[in-house]
């Protein structure tokens, strides 16, 4: 078939298609149908109908609002960190090195375990945005460019098993103005908590307790999925998820605010968030 | 000499990378936030919208267009994308209410850049519900069915405003850019 119709004007239907693609994107049978009609003008014809929709874009966007701090040092971090995987030449200094991230968290982790003695599987730890060095279990990384708990979690995100819920605060006084989310992927029993507006927790009275609400199991007595800190010099934290026990179903998470070290079960005094899926 | 920071991005110059966080940071964010359900969503598009900009940067033609174009390119892309996606899940509470859509000023401040004034002369020669059209698909993500539906109005109808839509802000694109009229 063509793409032009009379007077060798591009075809109404070729053109729909174009603008469909450009403005929400085609199914596979609408792309097929696309290359059918297609005889050499697409790409050039979808060049120019994104560059248009980017202008409409950029005339209807009105005032634009700058993004929050913390994530536009996440954003530089990100951009930094694929310059120097890229082989590029990288004059400018780290405003927060992986080594010096390294050495803060590996000190942080001695004098936890120093003074608390866990005696428990290892706890999840808070990070804000910093690289951490992986974990004995973590795939084999790059050892000059570990990937972030941010790239972690992006890379989670984009695998088609995984899920992301949104965390709601509950009326807990504690619980106020906090907002996050949970990524879990059920495959690899991984997973990452990020929360805003936490309250920095003493560990030595309280810590924050994950649960996690299993369709399979008895929904008295959620997986429990380990306890952690929130630090103060943080806006935004993100915490790796290290379940106690296979989860099938997750059907919820939960964050309670228990006594230093954390419970068996929770008494439920201080549900702060939950997630719920579907 | 790299005059563009997405040029002075490709060739590995980490100076660039923060100005271009600076530049564009705020495009990119109100973008996000005006396609995305949640500030959480938003915050996972800005940070995918950026790696695809870093990845891109190589490929930045300043004949083609400026550097703000090309990233609001980008990042509509990827809004696409994640759009998509999230239509299969099922409907998430507490949906933030896009913000309702302001079109800016052209002659609001140095920051509007060529091409958003060229599509402004072309939006205005349009009818209202034609640039209504547009900007529930281009501006709040809307699909057209979604648009047929909110607006009442026969699919075939708001496929066609879409198109001519497009193709006159294409049209306005190109004349200035060349002199002449591109085909319709």
């Amino acid at each position: 078939m063509s793409e032009t119709g009379p007077q060798n004007q591009p075809d109404d239907a070729f053109m729909d298609l174009l603008v469909k693609r450009v403005t929400e994107g085609l199914s596979s049978a609408e792309q097929r149908e696309l290359e059918v009609l297609d005889s050499g003008s697409a790409s050039r014809h979808l060049r120019e109908l994104e560059r248009a929709a980017a202008a409409v874009v950029l005339a209807g966007i009105g005032r634009a609002e700058a993004p929050p701090a913390a994530l536009s040092a996440r954003l530089e971090s990100q951009g930094l960190d694929f310059l120097s995987r890229a082989g590029k030449k990288v004059a400018a200094p780290r405003t927060f090195g992986w080594q010096g991230a390294a050495g803060w968290l590996a000190a942080a982790a001695c004098l936890i375990l120093a003074v608390f003695g866990w005696l428990r599987a290892p706890e999840p730890q808070p990070v804000a945005n910093q690289p951490v060095p992986p974990t004995p279990a973590a795939p084999t990384v790059v050892p000059s460019a570990p990937p972030t708990v941010a790239e972690q979690r992006a890379a989670l995100l984009a695998r088609s098993e995984s899920v992301k819920l949104d965390m709601s605060a509950t009326k807990d006084p504690a619980a106020a103005g906090v907002s996050g989310d949970v990524v879990w992927d059920p495959v690899t029993q991984q997973g990452f908590l990020r929360f805003v507006g936490l309250p920095q927790n003493d560990p030595k009275v309280h810590q924050y307790q994950l649960w996690i609400f299993d369709a399979s199991r008895d929904q008295r007595y959620p997986v429990d999925g380990g306890v952690f800190d929130i630090p103060g010099n943080s806006s935004e934290v993100l915490i790796p998820i290290h379940a106690r026990l296979p989860v099938r179903t997750a059907k919820a998470f939960a964050v309670t605010l228990e006594k230093s070290g954390g419970v068996v079960v929770s008494g439920r005094e201080h549900i702060l968030v939950l997630a719920q899926a579907g | 000499m790299n005059s563009s920071v997405l040029q002075r991005i490709a060739s590995g110059d980490t100076a660039a990378v923060r100005e271009c966080i600076e530049q564009y940071g705020a495009l990119v964010w109100s973008l996000a936030r005006r396609l995305s359900r949640t500030p959480a969503d938003a915050e996972d598009a800005t940070q995918d919208i950026y790696l695809d900009i870093w990845r891109s940067a190589g490929r930045f033609d300043e004949s083609q267009g400026s550097d703000k174009v090309f990233i609001a390119m980008i990042a509509r892309r990827r809004l696409i994308d994640r759009l998509r996606k999230a239509s299969a899940e099922p409907p998430m509470d507490a949906e933030e209410v896009l913000e309702s859509v302001a079109w800016a000023d052209p002659g609001n401040g140095p920051e509007i850049s060529i091409e958003a004034e060229q599509a402004m002369r072309a939006l205005a020669e349009l009818r209202p519900e034609q640039r209504q059209v547009l900007e529930l698909g281009l501006l709040q993500g809307l699909s057209q069915s979604e648009i047929a539906v909110r607006l009442g109005m026969p699919l075939g109808t708001v496929k066609s405003f879409m198109r001519r839509g497009l193709i006159k802000v294409r049209e306005f694109m190109n004349v200035d850019a060349h002199g002449i009229s591109a085909e319709v």
